[in-house]
């Protein structure tokens, strides 16, 4: 049964996640202009259709607002925490071209975006037991190989206090 | 509530006091009501993920921007900065800009009016000084006729 609409694969958590576009922490609004007919407006088109679900999942405290035949040439601009402004031309330009140049000047670099997953990666021990939110296991009884739950299982009479103290009563 | 952070940027410490009274600092809205003194009421669209079916869809928020000029009429597209404390139980923002006036939206690229997807070319050619410009042709007229009154005929 495949998806609906026109290119579903844009909704998809796979292709949402592989979005190359993480603002640096200045960005905050991002406003695209482009016009819904004539050519020179495809490129931006095309951008606004593929590429700003990627941009948005990746960036979701910069807000991202799209303003459809308000001049005639197509433009993104983008409203830092300075009150600096940068705007960025897409007449004529290809999607990838603009999404490209996008990433040059105000995405996180490769280096940075590699530091920030090793500083995640150590904050987080994967050896520690803990609620969900923070470690990947709450108890040991879901380890495979470990005693199960006694919750779903019952634990064998070794195991279990009352049962030792019971036989203890009963022999002394 | 005070908490230290470090600036990794600028390397120093900073105490930040839980000034900011809202979490978004600079926001874009289009402006939907004026009817309150020296504040506008300001529609804010965000795109929000739909968890089942994965688009992301405009979500509003109002929010209330302090206008000490009374200079938004509704319809315009408005830059808001986040005020340091909360002016009103309402207001959290102020006016910094108006991005795109309605009626009269000026291309940043060109710095032209414009409307639409055509350029608004405004009628200042022909509107400029018609008093003195006619007074100036006319004394030219005389100027010419004269001189040229015996070589060509005046033409007027």
């Amino acid at each position: 049964m495949p998806m609906k609409g026109r290119y579903p694969i844009r909704r998809t958590l796979e292709y949402l996640q592989k979005g190359d576009i993480v603002f640096k922490n200045t960005v905050k609004i991002m406003t695209v202009n482009y016009n819904t007919h004539g050519e020179l407006s495809d490129g931006a088109r095309k951008f606004v259709f593929f590429n700003i679900p990627q941009i948005q999942y990746k960036n979701p405290w910069v807000q991202v607002m799209m303003f459809k035949n308000v001049t005639p040439a197509p433009f993104l601009k983008f409203y830092l925490d300075d009150g600096d402004q940068v705007l960025v031309d897409a007449e004529g330009k290809d999607h990838k071209d603009i999404s490209q140049h996008v990433k040059k000047i105000l995405g996180k670099s490769e280096e940075v975006l590699q530091a920030e997953e090793l500083a995640r990666m150590v904050h987080s021990n994967p050896a520690n037991f803990g609620p969900k939110k923070y470690c990947l296991r709450e108890c040991m009884c879901e380890v495979e190989g470990q005693v199960p739950c006694p919750g779903l299982i019952p634990l064998p009479n070794e195991m279990r206090g009352k049962y030792k103290s019971q036989m203890k009563g009963t022999e002394v | 509530m005070q908490f230290t952070l470090f600036d990794t940027s600028s390397e120093t410490f900073i105490m930040s006091v839980k000034s900011v009274s809202v979490h978004a600092k600079w926001i874009v809205g289009k402006v939907i009501g004026t009817k309150m003194q020296k504040t506008a009421k300001v529609r804010v669209t965000r795109l929000v993920l739909d968890q089942y079916l994965l688009k992301y869809y405009n979500k509003r928020k109002t929010y209330f921007a302090h206008d000490p000029l009374e200079q938004c009429t509704v319809g315009d597209v408005v830059l808001l900065k986040a005020l340091p404390e909360r002016r009103a139980k309402h207001v959290t923002h102020e006016l910094a800009e108006i991005v795109y006036k309605v009626g009269n939206v000026i291309d940043p690229l060109t710095g032209k009016q414009v409307a639409g997807s055509l350029f608004r070319e405004t009628l200042t050619d022909s509107m400029e000084n018609p008093a003195g410009s006619l007074t100036e042709k006319l004394q030219e007229l005389n100027i010419s006729a004269t001189s040229e009154i015996l070589q060509k005929p005046s033409e007027v």
